[in-house]
């Protein structure tokens, strides 16, 4: 899905994975975007970034080497950003913090993480609603396991059993 | 307090009886075994164990 949303002079796009923010005052040309992977930063159509064009770890890398803010990145999945290598040296977080502010700004908006572990249960984090016998419960910031393999004795929750009975995937 | 009082439900978690786990709205799932990450918008994660196609639900537990 790609967005070009006009944010004060500044434009955003995103494949669903990670977002590039583009901030022309501080593009001085230097071109190397556009040398090294005009399948996604076109500087003759428009939009001109494509997030389409590329994988992800090619698209970091290329944004990686603009020698400005011009070209920024982060993760969509916000628990992503808070570990980021100094070799990332494009991430918004070394050089356009700001918008790591912003992002802390739309906190109660953050997707809801599942996941499904190895041999073992979902776990659940975030907030959300959750619909169990009936019964309808919002739960803020929280976090549940829900049992897969069935031996529980806590179902639908996860009591650890499943170590016990040796569930596997 | 007021940080509290933004936070929206941002996704439905509905476990079914005898069924999968149904989830819809905005979510990131991950599945660690078959490392993949995905945003569906809404899935049905088997439950019952009885499925051929892990970690969703393929109606198997109704047989
Ligand atoms: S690499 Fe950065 S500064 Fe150079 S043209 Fe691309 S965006 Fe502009
Ligand atoms: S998955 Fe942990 S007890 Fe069933
Ligand atoms: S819950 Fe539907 S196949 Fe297991």
């Amino acid at each position: 899905m790609e967005r070009d949303k006009s944010l004060s002079g500044n434009r955003e796009y995103t494949n669903g994975e990670i977002t590039v923010y583009w901030k022309p005052v501080a593009c001085v040309h230097a071109s190397y975007c556009y040398r090294e992977l005009i399948e996604v930063f076109d500087p003759s159509s428009r939009p001109w970034v494509d997030m389409k064009g590329a994988p992800t770890a090619r698209i970091i890398e290329v944004v990686n080497m603009c020698p400005t803010e011009a070209l920024t990145w982060k993760w969509n999945d916000e628990e992503k950003n808070t570990a980021i290598d100094i070799n990332q040296t494009n991430h918004i977080k070394f050089r356009r913090p700001e918008l790591l502010k912003e992002t802390g700004k739309n906190r109660g908006e953050e997707p809801v993480s599942v996941k499904v572990m190895i041999d073992g249960p979902i776990v659940i984090k975030g907030s959300f609603t959750l619909v169990s016998k009936g019964n309808t419960k919002d739960i803020k910031q929280g976090l549940i396991s829900i049992c897969r393999c069935g031996a529980s004795d806590q179902l639908p929750f996860c009591d650890g059993r499943h170590r016990k009975v040796g569930y596997t995937d | 307090m007021e940080e509290e009082e933004k936070i929206k439900p941002q996704a439905v978690i509905e476990i079914l009886d005898d069924g999968p786990l149904v989830i819809s709205g905005n979510f990131i799932l991950k599945d660690l075994k078959r490392e993949t990450e995905s945003t569906p918008g809404e899935v049905k994660l088997c439950l019952c164990g009885k499925t051929s196609t892990r970690p969703f639900c393929d109606e198997s537990h109704n047989k």
